[in-house]
Formats: structure tokens, sequence, C-alpha cells
């Protein structure tokens, strides 16, 4: 382990923020300030007939699609512009943006907002993935509701299946999560003394919001300016949904010419925000004589939600996971993104991974079970390594060290000694899951969409000015980045400045997402700092830029038929969870948590540890507590009371560790953990509580409720 | 309207209002103390905590009218204190801090906790910020961070 | 906008509470969150409110004759921190919420709630518990089973405030309390179980089993308990099954959000099973 860069020093933001002086977006005063509230679709699917606004008072404001300027459009731009500013004909879901109440009382902007009369004429709405395949109530989108439909094959999928002894059928689910950041969704807009437009946000990705609100609003990119305000936690939930506020409040404030913030209520956070999509994947596994699988068949489906905003790109992830460690010879993958009336599906933490990777894990311990072998000795057999072809007949670049964190961790939490002791069914259980995590954009997005770009200034008082797009929302960028170009530039910590992004004064270096912060960003801060550093003596001030270029030797990829290398490389890592379930009441103890992971190198020990625990934490949520049930297109848990997220007393103290394998192209060998952190905890424990009920456990939350099942109906 | 006398950190306010707006409005919008947060506004967070009258409670789930000849503690005026300090401190040594919205919160349930029991063990901090939520750290670097207080500040509470 | 009034004596409340039909304002953590409307904005409040945790005459816990009284403005933690409460109460109170929230929360609020899943209500069905309800004409003591009616509906007059919490000694042996939350802590309950039990000489003097949110009220049995009462552990066991299937009949639960009706049904007849055949007749003599 490289010690200097990896010994954790304290947060450079931990201070202000435990002692509440940070300034968040709802902490920042604005002279003036008026308030928004969204009038809200109350119907999933149909047309709009007539929306009556009551007689508004003095001081009041009624926005909506007609007060979009001329030039500008009624669309979010991002990834895909598919989803309207305000609805325009047709509501899509329970929530959508009609219009934008604006004024100063928010008891008011609420009296007002329930005053809004709208006539709707309905259409049969579609809340599954099933009713949506099945077409209920003609298409929502194209012709047979798919956002996006992929096959991916790899060696011989057919000529596995003909020679096949026995075939083996499985399906597993995932629900939809919550991302339940502390702070709820904010953003503030307004007119600026310079005449741009001002935008103020709690969020992830600066160059998103401008580039969507300049496209809204019809007006070049450089005239709007935006601010990320220090954001209390984001998780994915906050990488495009900013989008979507500030959009029509960039359309409000711009008419009415004062400050305005949209300050969403929790309830209203959970109840109409985006969540996780939920997935469906079928497996077919062919199997010889011996129980060696030759082959398998998936089809992956996924529920996006009203518009596809990033739903496609999320497939392509869940597809590209869903063989995760395993080297099975011969695959197809077939992956559909359904529309449906529920509120659209976006990125959240993973960003499609853990649904492919819950899926696979569930289904080799399924084929361990089924064949009566050892289920890690099954998934040992199989392990990818250095110079592999991946589903995508992309290649492994890097030496996997998979086995080693196998022996790691067995040591630490003695998987194999349990496994022999309790027997399945007595209530006691261990699980394990092994998993991987592309770092990065996938595909050639790094290269052809986000072209990120860095800079670094000497500046006259010694100072260091880093300069980027990234956000510290809760990660540890704030510590990390500075870390990096503190070490390359042999200066102290603090003396590098690296403030809450304001695109006006940095470079776009891409959204904070997709686990490319450290691995791709980070490295693009190396870069920057060795040619600062060789610059230094240049001048008073000297201004270096770096911009990203891939890495060599990798197959290139085609996005047409997504061949090629999907990631450049692949953080790893394995978990071991232990439970007993109480026979009276299947709630289930966690008796221990262990972790070890492959993150190339840590930046900082402490954040890395960090993002572990957090990670395993919000996890174990997804796979053991965190039920979201829609019905009618409206979420039942609407309040923090009824989507339970762990507290402190659901799960003991993590033990983990790191196993040292740096990468060339990322700083000091570092490569993403984000999201490595989430992926295999829900699994691990699926697999613990189907040791202890002795059944197959196929689907998350793995709630009490449904442990009752399994066990007592055996519903397999 | 009424008149309400109450203390903040230590300065007494009399603040001409509605006896049912609730003390968390009272404290971020008229005193502009914005270290509570809000989280959820149904007392399930923490966020919002303060301690009133020494004793640690949802801000959110009271109303200003009840605060009459009451002192109120903020995470503004803990940090000023050797005790907040000692807390800050230890919570920036053990990682306890990742987006902070939290952790204002957390900061006034450990307060309460090691006022009422000085060296705590794990188990019993983990009970006493159990309606502090938390969705970035997995709590247990918060934990850490109690105990390590707590061991660093013998004496203070 | 509604008023609000802060009285200084018990009996200034009840005038008050008689002229204005003020609602009696406790912990507010009911209040608060049921006429919630949305950040910023001042709860809404349908008729004025009237604080009582300001009230020392409601603060204070005594012993009485034969028992316990605990007043309506004495807070969850108040009640924790006291000797003299009977520690399935405890055990009870320790499952709501967090410290914080029981600092201000009272059980006399989360009996006037009524809610099916209150779980400091449960523990007092088993104890056998009263309230004391006072009005300006004068006051009265009823069981805790017939003050409540139904999900959020309690016999309050439009005049009275509930005064006192009255919890008869409790003489049990034995005692279970289990809450099945939504998770570990500061859950709801998808439901509770409080049983106690006094034993002596192989023989069950008392009995009392209260379910919690499987039916619109707690489930408590006076029937099935009087036909426990007073016989032997061996009579009880050969009529155990005969007891279960009756209490099976009264256990009627919902779906909702927090949990579905098959699996409240299925563990809160495994915890009443549990209670009779794995605790209460395997005390020794049985
Ligand atoms: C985050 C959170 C978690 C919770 N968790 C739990 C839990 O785990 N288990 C559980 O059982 N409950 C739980 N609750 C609800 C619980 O806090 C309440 O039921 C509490 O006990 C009510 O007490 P209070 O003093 O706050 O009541 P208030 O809100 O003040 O009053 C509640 C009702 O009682 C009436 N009332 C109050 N006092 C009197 C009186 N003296 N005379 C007549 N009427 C009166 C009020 O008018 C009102 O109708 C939770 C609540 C919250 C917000
Ligand atoms: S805001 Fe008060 S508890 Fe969440
Ligand atoms: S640090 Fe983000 S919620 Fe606790």
């Amino acid at each position: 382990m490289n010690k200097k860069i990896s010994t954790s020093i304290k947060r450079v933001d931990a201070g202000i923020k435990t002692g509440g002086a940070a300034r968040y977006i709802g902490d920042i005063p604005f002279d003036g300030l008026l308030y928004g509230k969204i009038v809200r679709s109350s119907r999933a699917r149909a047309t709009i007939k007539s929306v009556s606004v009551p007689a508004l008072p003095e001081g009041y404001y009624y926005i909506d699609a007609k007060d979009i300027p001329s030039g500008g459009r009624n669309r979010i731009e991002m990834i895909k512009d598919d989803w309207p500013v305000f609805a325009d004909e047709q509501v899509r879901f329970i929530g959508e943006t009609l219009g934008l109440l604006v004024g100063p009382d928010r008891k008011e902007l609420n009296r007002l907002r329930d005053e809004v009369q709208v006539e709707y004429e309905d259409l049969t709405p579609v809340f599954s993935i099933e009713e949506s395949e099945a077409l209920k109530g003609g298409p929502i989108h194209g012709e047979d509701n798919t956002y996006a439909d992929y096959r991916l094959k790899k060696g011989d999928p057919d000529a596995a299946f003909a020679k096949a002894a026995r075939v083996i059928e499985d399906t597993v689910r995932t629900g939809f999560q919550e991302h339940i950041y502390m702070e709820p969704q904010g953003v503030v807009a307004r007119t600026e003394d310079d005449g741009k437009l001002g935008i103020f946000f709690s969020g992830q990705c600066p160059f998103y919001v401008r580039h969507a609100v300049s496209a809204t609003m019809g007006v070049p990119e450089d005239q709007v300016r935006v601010q990320q305000a220090v954001t209390g936690g984001a998780f994915g939930g906050k990488e495009h949904y900013p989008d979507v506020i500030s959009t029509p409040l960039a359309v409000a404030a711009r008419k009415i010419g004062k400050p305005i913030g949209l300050f969403f209520d929790r309830v209203e956070d959970i109840s109409f925000t985006p969540k996780r999509h939920p997935s469906v994947t079928r497996f077919k596994t062919a199997l010889d004589e011996e129980g060696n699988i030759l082959g398998m068949d998936i089809d992956v489906r996924i529920d996006a939600g009203a518009y596809e905003s990033c739903s496609m790109v999320v497939l392509q992830r869940a597809i590209f996971s869903v063989n995760s460690v395993y080297n099975i010879p011969n695959v197809k993958i077939r992956g559909r993104a359904f529309a449906t009336n529920n509120v659209p599906s976006d990125a959240y933490r993973g960003f499609g991974a853990p649904q492919g990777l819950f899926a696979i894990e569930a289904h080799m311990s399924h084929l361990a079970r089924a064949i009566k072998v050892d289920e890690l000795k099954l998934k040992q057999q199989y392990l990818l390594k250095q110079g592999d072809v991946t589903v995508t007949n992309g290649r492994i670049h890097e030496e996997v060290k998979l086995p080693e964190i196998i022996q790691r961790i067995d040591e630490m939490s003695g998987y194999s000694k349990k496994l022999k002791e309790y027997t399945p069914g007595s209530w006691k259980g261990v699980g394990v899951s092994l998993f991987n995590h592309g770092s990065g954009f996938t595909g050639n997005g790094e290269q052809e969409i986000i072209k990120g770009v860095v800079k670094m200034r000497k500046r006259a008082d010694g100072l260091v000015d880093l300069l980027v797009s990234n956000v510290e929302m809760g990660q540890g960028l704030q510590t990390t980045f500075r870390k990096i170009a503190a070490m390359v530039l042999e200066l102290p910590v603090d003396s590098v400045v690296y403030n809450d992004p304001n695109t006006d004064l940095v470079p776009d270096s891409g959204p904070t997402c997709a686990s490319r912060s450290i691995a791709v960003v980070g490295y693009l801060v190396q870069e920057a700092a060795k040619k600062l550093k060789d610059r230094w003596k240049e001048s008073d001030i000297v201004e270096v830029r770096q911009q990203y270029e891939p890495p060599e030797g990798l197959i290139p990829w085609d996005q047409a038929n997504l061949q090629g290398d999907a990631y450049p490389s692949y953080g790893w890592g394995a978990n071991v969870i232990e439970v007993e379930v109480d026979p009276l009441t299947y709630e289930v103890t966690t008796k221990g948590i262990w972790a070890v992971h492959d993150v190339g190198v840590a930046i900082d020990e402490k954040v890395v540890e960090g993002q572990v625990d957090g990670g395993i934490i919000q996890a174990l949520g997804y796979g053991s507590l965190e039920k979201l049930e829609v019905k009618e297109g409206r979420f039942q848990q609407k309040t923090m009371a009824d989507y339970t997220i762990p507290t402190t007393m659901d799960f003991p103290k993590i033990k983990s560790a790191l196993v040292d394998n740096p990468y060339e192209y990322g700083p000091f060998g570092a490569k993403g953990a984000g999201e490595l952190v989430f992926d295999g905890a829900a699994a691990a424990f699926a697999d613990a509580v189907q040791m202890a009920i002795n059944g197959d456990v196929k689907q998350i939350p793995v709630t009490p409720e449904y442990i009752m099942e399994v066990r007592e109906d055996g519903n397999n | 309207m009424a008149t309400i006398n109450f203390s903040v950190n230590g300065t007494s306010h009399a603040i001409d209002t509605d006896p049912l707006r609730r003390l968390l409005d009272i404290l971020r919008e008229d005193l502009k103390l914005t270290g509570v947060k809000e989280g959820c506004g149904e007392g399930e967070c923490g966020a919002c905590s303060v301690l009133k009258n020494g004793i640690l409670v949802n801000s959110c789930m009271i109303p200003i009218g009840t605060c009459e000849g009451t002192e109120i503690i903020t995470p503004e005026g803990l940090r000023e204190t050797v005790q907040g300090k000692a807390i800050i401190d230890a919570y920036g040594e053990s990682g306890a801090v990742q987006c902070g919205f939290c952790t204002p919160g957390m900061m006034m349930a450990t307060e309460a906790l090691l006022r009422k029991n000085p060296s705590p063990s794990e188990g019993e901090a983990r009970e006493a910020l159990s309606g502090n939520l938390c969705r970035c750290t997995g709590y247990d670097m918060i934990i850490d961070g109690v105990l390590k207080a707590a061991e660093r500040g013998k004496g203070l509470w | 906008m509604v008023d609000s009034y802060r009285p200084l004596s018990l009996k200034e409340a009840l005038d008050l509470r008689a002229d204005t039909g003020a609602m009696p304002f406790a912990g507010g953590t009911d209040l608060m969150v049921r006429y919630r409307y949305e950040s910023g904005a001042i709860p809404d409040y349908p008729r004025p409110v009237m604080f009582v945790n300001q009230l020392d005459d409601l603060r204070k816990i005594r012993r009485i004759d034969h028992g316990l009284s605990i007043g309506a403005a004495v807070t969850m933690t108040e009640v924790l921190d006291h000797d003299d409460v009977p520690e399935i109460l405890k055990e009870a109170l320790l499952t709501i919420a967090a410290p914080g929230l029981r600092n201000t929360a009272t059980i006399a609020g989360n009996i006037c709630n009524a809610s099916p899943a209150g779980d400091s209500i449960c523990a007092l069905y088993a104890l056998d518990a009263g309230v004391k309800l006072q009005s300006p004409g004068g006051e009265r003591i009823e069981p805790i089973y017939q003050f409540i009616t139904g999900p959020g509906k309690i016999d309050l007059h439009a005049d009275e405030i509930l005064t006192e919490i009255i919890i008869p000694e409790d003489h049990s042996t034995i005692h279970l309390f289990k809450k099945v939350g939504t998770r570990r802590a500061n859950a709801l309950s998808k439901l509770t179980l409080s049983a106690v039990a006094r034993i002596s000489d192989s023989r069950i003097d008392e009995i009392r089993i209260a379910i919690g949110a499987v039916a619109p009220t707690v489930v408590r049995s006076l029937e099935l308990e009087k036909r426990m009462e007073g016989r032997s552990l061996k009579e009880v066991a050969l009529e155990a099954e005969d007891i279960l299937r009756d209490y099976d009949a009264l256990v009627q639960p919902i779906d909702d959000q927090r949990s579905t009706a098959v699996y409240r049904k299925r563990v809160a007849m495994n915890l009443v099973r549990h209670f009779l055949l794995g605790v209460v007749l395997q005390q020794k003599g049985a």
C-alpha cells in the first residue's frame, strides 16, 4: 500500500459541518426570496383537458409551459430529452409537474396549490414491468414500451444449450429503492447582477444543470451560472433530478425577476423523486452431467418509469454486470427498459449494477443448492482472470485479486468454518457474495461524451487553485482531491484551494457519478499537478490544463453493438454476512458483517472505510428493510416512518480490509470505490438468510414477511 | 400571537409570534441558526435535534409556545463550549462526518448522552443515537466518535 | 389560524377545555405529525390547542393504594427513569421511537391517540390499567380497554381531560413483551404482544394477554383469561390448543404499508403460542 497517500488525515470539512456552520442550500440567505411550489398531476396517465388556477393574491404567480421564453424548449435535456419541464397535453405519472406556484408564503402556496383544478381524461395506466410488456392500455412509449432493448452474446450459447444435460430456470427480483439523502432536494434561481441566470443547488452535476437550464431557456450555456451548495447526500438522486426542478424554476425566476427557492418537503421528496429501477431477471442455465455450467441465457427487465431520462445507460450497466466476476463461457443476454406510469426511475448508487449483481449472486447460490455443491467452490470455478473475455467481448486487463480477497475474507469471517458448523434450516446462516464494479462511464462515455477537463493554477500568494466541476457530497472529495494535488506538488494539503464548484470558474470535468471522480478525474488532478510542478518556477501565476485521454491498450468501444471494453478497470470485492432468524417472528439479527475490497490504492484509508461502512449499510437497507411498494402509481411508504432506512441499532460493526492492487491510470494507483461498496451486501444477506431457513431467496428486500412465506409455504 | 420569552445559546429572546410555529422554524428563520436542520419534519431523523433545558428534543416536534421560560442550546451554542469542541474533534478524527447533514443533530444527541452517562458502552451509544438517522456513514465511525469524545473528554461531563 | 392556550393550573385547563373545546396538547408527537402541513408552515389544527405539559398537577408519578398513578404530562423518559414502574411497561416504552422523542412524548398522548399500534397501550392492557378523566364537574376512572373504543377513538367527553394513568400493583411472576417493528429502533409496530401471568403452586392465579396492531383495538379476552385463571397448569395444558384457536379467531389483522395480514396473524399466534406453551406451561411443576 502506498502508505503516504493512504494514511488518513482529518477530513477538511468535518469541523464546519459538525458545528453547523456549513451552508446547505436551505441555509443560504437570499434577499427577498420567494418560494416555489410544484402543482402536480394527480393522475398516472391522462390527457389534460384544462387547468384552472384560482385567483392569485398580489405577489403570487402561476408559471407553466407558456412562460418558457421563445427560443427555449419545454424539454429537460438530460441524457435523453423526453421528460418535459411542464407536462404538455398528457401526464404520464402521478406527481408530474404541471406548473409552478410562486409567492412569499409557503402555507398560502400550499392552499393555492390545493385549489388548482385540473380536468383530465383518464387513460389506462400501467404500473409494472408485466403490464408494460403486455402493452396494457396501448404503448406509452414507441411501439413496444421499451426505451431500450439490448442483446449481448459471448461464445456460442445455442450450442451450449443443445448439449446441456440439465437446464435450471430461476427468476430474481429487486425492488425500488429511495435515496433518502438526509437533505431533501433544493434549488434557488435568480437573475444575477450581470444579467445571467444564477442557479444555486444541492447536487452532483453543475454542468448538467447548466446545460438543461440553458436549453430550456434558449440561452447560451455561458448565460447560466450554476453554483453548488454544500450537499447533504445525493447517492445518484441528485445526478439528474436537479435538472427537473431547476428548469421550471429558471423559467419562473426569469419571468418574475426575483430569487425563488424550491425546497422539497420529505414526503414530497419520497413521493415524487426518482428511485432505483426495480428489476426482474430470468436465468436459464445449461449444465452438463457433472454440474459444470455450459452457458446462460439471461433476460433482464427493468422498470424505467414514465420517462426515459438515463434508463438506457442504467440498463447497460445492469446487463454488463449480470455475469459479475464470472467467466461463463457461453452467454446470451437480453436487457429491456420498460416504460410504465410509475415515477421515472433514475440514477442510484451502482446505476444498474446492484440489480445485475444481486441477480447473478442469487442465481449462483440457487444453482449450488440445486446441484448440492458448495456455493463458494462453484463460484471459484468460474472466477474471471486477467485476459478473460467479458460479456461485451472486451477483456479484463488488470490482475484479478479475487483469490486473495476470498482467502482474506474467509480468514476474517470464518465463513468456511461456520458453513460446516451450521445446518441449513437451523435459523442460523452465513452468506457470501463476490462482485466487481467498472470505474467511470460505461463504454466510450468518457472520451466521446464527457471529455473531462481539469485546471490547476498556482496563485501569486503561493496557494494552488484546483479547478474541477466535481462536487463534495459526503464522499470526501474535498479531502481526497486536495491530498492528490498536495502530495504531487509536495505542498501542505491546506495550500490547495478547492471550492464548491461554480460553472463560471471551473472547467467541465464531468459529473460526480459513476465512481469516476477519483478514478478518472482524480487521475487528471494528479497529471495536472505533475505538469504544474514541472512549470512551478515559470512565473508567479501558472495555469495548467489536463484533458481526459483513454488509457492505452483497450479494445475500442462499439456503442451501436455494445462491444469492446465497457470499462477500463474494475474494483473487486467480497462480503460475508452472518445472521440469525427468529423462528417466531422471522426477524433477522445480523451477527457479523465482513468486507474485503480491491479499490486499487486507497486515497485516504479513512475516507474509503467510510464509503465501505456507508455503502454496506445502505445496501443492507436495500436488501432487508427498504420496502417500497407502488399501488396505482403511488408509493405506499412515503414518510421516513414507513420507508425504513437502517438506524444505529440495525446492524453490527463492520469489519473490513483492503487489498492493494495499484491501477496504472488511477491517481496513485486508485480505482473507483463509491459504488463497489454498495454492490455485495444485499446478496450476502439474502444468501445467509437462505441458509438459515433452507429455502431459496429470490427477491429483495428480504423482509420477515417474505422469509415467512419461503420458510412456511416454500414458495419455490 | 403571543410573546415567548426564552433563551437560545445563552441569549435571551422575547419573540412575538404564533405559539404554534415550530421551534425549528423560529431557530432557522427568525434567529438564523441554520445549524439546526430539517430532514423530515416528523420526528424521525433527529437532524433538528436541540437541547431544551438540557434535554434532547426534536425541534420539529416542538411548538414555540411550549418553550416559554426554557433554555435552548443549538449546535451553534454547543460548538462554542469545551464539551462541544471535544465532540467536534473526536468526530473529525473518527471519520464520523460525510455529507454532514445529520452531524449537528448527532453532536446534540452525543452531548445529551454524555451528560447522562459520561462513559457509555458501544451499545449505549447506539441506543442514544438511535433517533438520529444518517444515510452516509453506516454509523460505525459516528459511534467511534462518541466513544472517543467520552474518552478524551473525561471529566468534562 | 387557531388559538392556543397555556393554562397554568389544572383548574384553568379544565375550564378552558370546557369553554373552548381546545385539544389537549401534551408532547405533541402525534399532533405535530397528524396536522403537519409541509415544511415551513404552521400545522393545520382544526381546533384551538391547549398545552398541558407545563401543568405541575399532571407531572407527578405517585404511589397510590394498590398501585401507581402516572400524571398525564409525565414524559416517557421520566416514566422509564422511575423505580416503581412495572418492568413490562418499561420494556414497551423502550421500544417507542428514540430517546429524543421519548423526552417529549407522553403515555397519555399514546393512549388518547388510540392507535392500534400504540406500544404503551398494549402493555397497559396487560397491566389492567385505568385512566382518570377529569372535567370541571367531576372525575371518573375507566379501564383502558373501555376507554379506547376504536382506532383513533376514545371515550373522552368534550369537557374532559385525561389526568392520570392508574396501574394496579403488578403481582405477575412472569411477563413477556415483544414488539415486532419495522426495524430494530425508531420503529412503528407491525404487531405487539404484552403478556403477564402470576403462577403459584403450579396454578395460574392471574393471566393477561394483549395483542396490539392485529385488530381495530388491542386484542384482550377477559373470557379466555378467566378460563385459565385459578386452574392448574396441567388442566390448562389439556385445553391449550382450544384456547389458542379462540385467540386465533380474535386476531383479525389487515394489510397496510408496514406489513401484511398473513404475517401479522401468523406471528401474533406464534407469540401467543410461545407465551402459553413455551413460557407459562413450562413453569416448574407443570
Ligand atoms: C417519530 C415518531 C416515532 C414514534 N414511534 C412510536 C412507537 O414506536 N410506538 C408508539 O406507540 N408510538 C410511537 N409514536 C407515537 C407516539 O409518540 C405518540 O403516540 C405519543 O405517545 C403521544 O404522546 P404525546 O404526548 O406526544 O401526545 P400529543 O401529540 O400531545 O397528543 C396525542 C393525542 O392525545 C390527546 N391528548 C394528549 N394529552 C391528553 C390529555 N391529557 N387528555 C386528553 N387528551 C390528550 C391529544 O389531543 C391528541 O389527540 C411515534 C411518533 C413519532 C413522531
Ligand atoms: S426534522 Fe425533526 S426529526 Fe427530522
Ligand atoms: S453524514 Fe450524511 S447523513 Fe450522516
